[in-house]
């Protein structure tokens, strides 16, 4: 039981994560690399403000949150946008697009790696103060719970608005047929930097749940949980929001009862192996229609 | 002379270590397979030429052509499985399979020595027999950018549909690719391994891959020229400007997005542009040119004028 409670909070905080990624991926077709860079790089703004203000937790997320968003819409606006303007063919786009992701997410990492010295930080000087529940020998903290709720709320309020709303509808069809969707007056461009200005503030608010659950948060952070937000998607199928949500879940799952069978060292070959078992078995994913291009 | 070369012995040796590094991620690029497995590969030799050399005693040269034949063999096995991804899928399956390598490494128990890796794999390697195995190398990428092969190459990577609709067979190029991207770097990191006498499986990690990607970029990812001078940017640019070694990671993230976004082609690739341009304007307009001569005068596709004529002539040559 303590395993499924552990699964459920270490997956919601990948689920926020990979929200953002697979949103951007699946619509406006940008696999944004600097995304690890984003999580790691706004809530290390916010533990910044929070060592010269004693801060509430909605305050540091929200803080956590407006960086992730400014930094992705900047990253959209001044790198992929400019990359996709320049390029003739998809193929050489998609891959100039990864590669320029690489290159701008060494940038914020390397800050925080010379501000902290490598060391991991935390948000030592928040007003908030976590409290253990116990019942039934299962031990939980608020916080976990407010990580659950925020995970999972959000991700059904997305997955609901993409599947209903005009824009979400717009944004679906970008996704399709970019060309046929800006004949039918879906603004491509506007409409991609608010994707990715959401995508990076799902970024922001995960890295803060982040801080608040394992009290600190190391700079490798953001590169492995690039790899296994990657994971995840690849596993649910992309363009299926449903297929993140489980994805999410079933990976942390697997990675928990890895660490409960004391074999710690070997977490993450789990979602690289996924990764691979995954495009080789059934590359669209469990959830997922769309075919893999194959040449 | 001698003295510059022994002041700066160690950043030669660096440089033709992280060039033979970059070979192994720039071949298969320039074939169109958007593979990093060069990392693993380099993971695979290293420690492969480390734990024969220092726990099985064999010596210096076997154990870097063991290390070398197994990155190539295994590499050449990943290719077999996953030659058919394609673009990003592609990339991503071979970044798991090099961080898997580096997994592989921390739980290896006493024979990969875990998490701090293998001490004192110091072999018998000078600079002179790096800078020879690297001309091997070069001399046979060389052999493969020019004539009918390059061509066929330059068609395979620009479009592989129209490859295979003139006979070549496209499967095993990318297979042959996953081959020799193996063998380089297997053999670079085994060379490296035993010149600077440790590996750890921190190495064989993420950063590996923006370094390889860093050199590429920079330098341009069509010819291992370019390899060259993104190597010799990277490896001699922190040693020359000092500011630069502070903020070394910050400088290259900035370098590698701005090439990204305005130079596709890297320095090598402006460089070739300009050159094509001064040619142009020296003979503003040339006397009848024949068929391949006009494609070269730039203008319509500046990105990739070298692809396209190329692509003519290969088409010329078949049909």
């Amino acid at each position: 039981m303590q395993e499924l409670l552990n699964t459920l909070t270490l997956g919601s905080i990948y689920l926020l994560f990979a929200l953002g990624m697979a949103l951007a991926w699946s619509t406006i077709g940008i696999l944004n690399f600097a995304h690890g860079a984003i999580f790691v790089f706004s809530a290390f703004s916010a533990h910044i403000i929070s060592e010269h203000v004693a801060l509430s937790m909605p305050v540091l997320i929200l803080i956590s949150v407006l960086v992730g968003a400014a930094m992705s819409a900047l990253t959209q606006w001044l790198a992929f946008e400019q990359i996709l303007k320049r390029s003739t063919n998809h193929r050489s786009a998609e891959m100039r697009v990864l590669i320029g992701g690489i290159g701008v997410a060494a940038i914020p990492i390397a800050i925080v790696d010379k501000a902290t010295a490598s060391a991991p930080f935390g948000f030592a000087n928040s007003t908030y103060k976590t409290e253990v529940y116990e019942s039934m020998g299962l031990r939980m903290t608020n916080t976990s719970l407010i990580v659950i709720i925020t995970g999972v709320g959000i991700a059904v309020a997305l997955t609901l608005w993409l599947r209903a709303s005009r824009r979400g509808l717009g944004l679906r069809a970008i996704g399709v047929d970019s060309e046929t969707a800006s004949l039918m007056g879906v603004n491509r461009t506007a409409m991609a930097l608010g994707t990715m200005a959401i995508a990076g503030g799902l970024a922001g608010l995960a890295g803060a749940l982040q801080v608040f659950q394992l009290q600190a948060m190391g700079v490798a952070t953001g590169d492995q949980l690039l790899i296994k937000a990657f994971a995840m998607i690849v596993l649910g199928g992309l363009g299926s929001m449903a297929g993140v949500i489980f994805g999410a879940f079933a990976l942390a799952g697997a990675e928990t009862l890895i660490f409960a069978a004391k074999l710690g060292t070997w977490v993450d070959a789990v979602s690289f192996g996924l990764i691979f078992l995954v495009l080789l078995v059934r590359p669209q994913g469990i959830f997922g229609r769309q075919e893999v291009r194959r040449t | 002379m001698m003295a510059w070369y022994t002041a700066n012995a160690v950043v030669v040796q660096a440089t033709m270590t992280t060039l033979l590094l970059a070979l192994s991620i720039q071949l298969p690029l320039r074939v169109g397979v958007f593979s990093f497995a060069g990392v693993g590969c380099f993971g695979i030799g290293g420690y492969t030429a480390a734990i024969l050399y220092t726990k099985f005693d064999v010596d210096t040269w076997p154990a870097v052509a063991l290390g070398t034949l197994l990155a190539g063999g295994l590499c050449y096995l990943l290719g077999l499985i996953i030659h058919k991804l394609s673009g990003l899928y592609l990339g991503m399956a071979t970044i798991a399979f090099s961080l898997i390598v580096a997994v592989a490494a921390t739980n290896g128990g006493s024979l990969t020595g875990g998490a701090s890796g293998i001490f004192g794999a110091l072999g018998g390697i000078t600079n002179l027999h790096v800078l020879l195995l690297l001309a091997l190398v070069v001399a046979g990428l060389a052999i493969s950018e020019y004539g009918r092969f390059g061509r066929m190459i330059d068609t395979v990577r620009e479009d592989p549909e129209l490859a295979a609709a003139l006979g070549i067979n496209v499967g095993r190029y990318r297979k042959l690719t996953f081959l020799a991207s193996g063998l380089i770097g297997g053999l670079a990191g085994a060379v490296t391994t035993l010149l600077r006498s440790t590996i750890t499986p921190a190495e064989v990690n993420f950063h590996m891959v923006v370094v390889a990607l860093t050199v590429i970029i920079i330098g341009g990812s069509s010819s291992w020229l370019g390899a060259l001078i993104g190597a010799i940017v990277i490896t001699w640019l922190p040693t020359v400007l000092s500011f630069v070694a502070d903020w070394e990671s910050i400088i290259y993230g900035f370098l590698v997005a701005l090439a990204a976004i305005f130079l596709p082609g890297g320095v090598l690739g402006l460089a070739k542009d300009l050159i094509h341009r001064w040619r142009a304007r020296r003979r503003p307009t040339p006397p009848a040119p024949p068929a391949s001569e006009a494609e070269k005068i730039p203008g319509g596709e500046p990105s990739s004028p070298a692809t396209e004529r190329s692509l003519a002539s290969t088409q010329g040559g078949t049909s």
